[in-house]
């Protein structure tokens, strides 16, 4: 039956889903709680006072206008502080679609069934991928809770736009780890390999933006972190080019990784 | 093709890795089973039982040759294939913190017809005795086993392919099993089952097919096979054995394995018996007991190059 992939995985995951989607919505919902702690001038003058570099490390750019307000520091505290963390998830849920089953073996019992290779993997990736979309669901309510809870008046479309635009990410950060962990074949080398692409990513990004008019910008540019710009979402909203660059992204990804799959022995 | 073949390989081969590493895990196969039948694959570890099997399921791809099931190429057909067999792998391995209602539900969702098979699910458990409420992290290798054959036979598949299917089960179980097979074959359904197990091979399997290397060795009916022209002897003398008796036996190409035990002789004799018994006639014999080779016997004399049966 069609769908019985998805639901399946579903099933095994919502829990994890809900987990995960608590912990990072309490961890916004306490930043939040604790704007009216900080007066916003000070924070400017904090800010100014820092060098690139560290503003880099807490992702950070140019704009410390737009940070100095109630969504510039959440921005700040929450989503550019936490983006390693944000992509745990989605590497997590990528290992999941073929490295952890073909590693323990369990790939062999679903593949003896009558199930295509690449139905399999595109079911659990839109499974997820739901995942994804729920746990950032439940980061958006956990600030708009801490608003509540705090009294903190928050630009809410704002507020939106730089959470929402999580999802293409994850969604990207999952593909990626499916697609190496389908070339990689054991699970650990695929773990490996997908911690250094984030962590390397995540160097990159942050020396590019520090070192302004630099070669170490330009090459700052591959790194996918580069693309989550809080301050740039705050002032403009949506870049609706890096969210079709993601998802393209993601689908070439997911379309090679399907035809990887269907090539290469499973589980040797 | 012959008409009643289920399985059959032509030159099928796998060849792990490349060049100087690469290691042949089946070379060149030619097998066919029949409709009907219960098919034994015998072999010692790393011999390409399990190997065969991957391949049958398209689990791996060959390198060089091709196969079919059901008149099927098991490549290009593969999940229509599937949805005729029922699998257990030699290592059963599933999602751990699900339950074995939930995996029976998962598999039956995915092969249709949810509701028939759940119900002959709930059959074969009853008669397995097997809690299905329990997660599969709970269960002992015994009864993940038990798990395992459900999901293979529940939804009444024509062919059932089985890697060590007794592997963990008591002998209680392992008795239910056979009676389960010796009832599917009855329903002209077909059996491959790999195993090492000889005496589960003597019991339940029309032919088997013997492995070594790689390299398919012999296949034979149990029946033809027990019948090769070799016996163990063991001959009991009223007083000692007659001196230089063993250095004669050991001189006749026939016999061999020549061994005594104070007043007791013992051998493997290789065809007729006459020769022999004028030797043994040196003494005054009180026992001569003449012994059929078992399956085992003969599965020791392919894979020791004593001698060819």
């Amino acid at each position: 039956m069609i769908g019985s992939v998805f639901l399946e995985t579903y099933r095994q995951t919502w829990k994890q889903m809900v987990y995960w989607g608590i912990g990072l919505a309490a961890l916004g919902l306490l930043v939040v709680i604790m704007v009216p702690l900080f007066d916003m001038q000070q924070m400017r003058e904090l800010l100014e006072s820092f060098p690139p570099f560290i503003l880099a490390l807490v992702g950070v750019g140019e704009e410390l206008e737009i940070f100095a307000t109630n969504e510039g520091f959440v921005a700040i505290g929450f989503f550019g502080k936490s983006a390693l963390i944000f992509a745990v998830y989605p590497v997590v849920m990528g290992m999941r679609i073929t490295a952890n089953d073909e590693d323990s073996g369990v790939m062999d019992a679903v593949l003896s069934l009558p199930l295509e290779r690449g139905r399999v993997i595109i079911e659990k990736f839109l499974a997820y991928g739901v995942s994804i979309i729920g746990v950032v669901l439940l980061i958006y309510l956990g600030l708009h809770l801490g608003a509540v809870l705090g009294g903190v008046e928050l630009d809410v479309a704002r507020l939106a736009e730089v959470t929402f635009y999580l999802i293409p990410l994850m969604i990207f950060v999952m593909a990626a780890t499916l697609f190496i962990g389908v070339l990689a074949r054991r699970r650990q080398v695929a773990l490996g390999l997908i911690t250094a692409f984030v962590i390397v990513s995540y160097m990159l990004q942050t020396i590019g933006t520090a070192a302004e008019g630099t070669v170490a910008e330009t090459i700052g540019i591959v790194s996918f972190l580069t693309y989550y710009n809080t301050g740039d979402l705050l002032n403009q909203g949506f870049n609706w080019t890096h969210i079709a660059g993601f998802t393209l992204l993601s689908a070439v990804l997911l379309l090679a990784s399907m035809y990887r799959y269907q090539q290469r022995d499973i589980g040797i | 093709m012959v008409p009643n073949a289920i399985i059959e390989t032509r030159g099928l081969s796998k060849i792990y890795g490349s060049g100087a590493q690469s290691t042949t895990a089946l070379d060149s196969l030619n097998l066919q089973v029949n409709q009907g039948e219960i098919f034994g694959y015998l072999g010692p570890n790393g011999a390409g039982k399990t190997t065969t099997i991957r391949l049958l399921l398209d689990l791996i791809r060959p390198s060089a040759g091709a196969a079919t099931i059901f008149g099927d190429d098991i490549r290009a057909k593969s999940v229509d294939i599937h949805r005729r067999i029922g699998f257990l792998p030699g290592e059963l391995s599933l999602w751990e913190g699900r339950s074995g209602k939930q995996i029976i539900n998962f598999v039956a969702n995915v092969r249709g017809d949810a509701d028939g098979i759940l119900k002959q699910a709930e059959k074969i458990a009853e008669r397995l005795e097997l809690d299905t409420t329990k997660r599969v992290r709970d269960l002992s290798s015994g009864n993940k086993r038990k798990l395992g054959l459900v999901l293979a036979l529940m939804h009444d598949p024509e062919l059932l392919i089985l890697d060590e299917p007794t592997n963990g089960l008591d002998p209680l179980v392992q008795q239910t099993f056979h009676e389960m097979m010796n009832e599917y074959r009855q329903r002209g359904k077909t059996v491959f089952l790999s195993s090492h197990v000889l005496s589960e091979v003597q019991a339940i399997c029309d032919r088997v097919g013997i492995l070594r290397d790689g390299d398919l060795k012999a296949v034979e009916s149990v029946e033809g096979l027990t019948q090769v022209e070799f016996h163990h002897i063991e001959v009991s003398y009223r007083e000692a054995v007659p001196p230089e008796l063993r250095e004669r036996l050991a001189g006749m190409p026939q016999v061999s394995d020549v061994a005594v035990h104070g007043r007791r002789l013992d051998l493997r004799l290789v065809g007729d018996f006459d020769p022999l018994l004028r030797e043994l006639g040196a003494g005054y014999v009180e026992l001569l007991r003449i012994e059929e080779p078992t399956l085992e016997d003969i599965f020791l004399a392919f894979y020791s190059d004593k001698e060819k049966v």
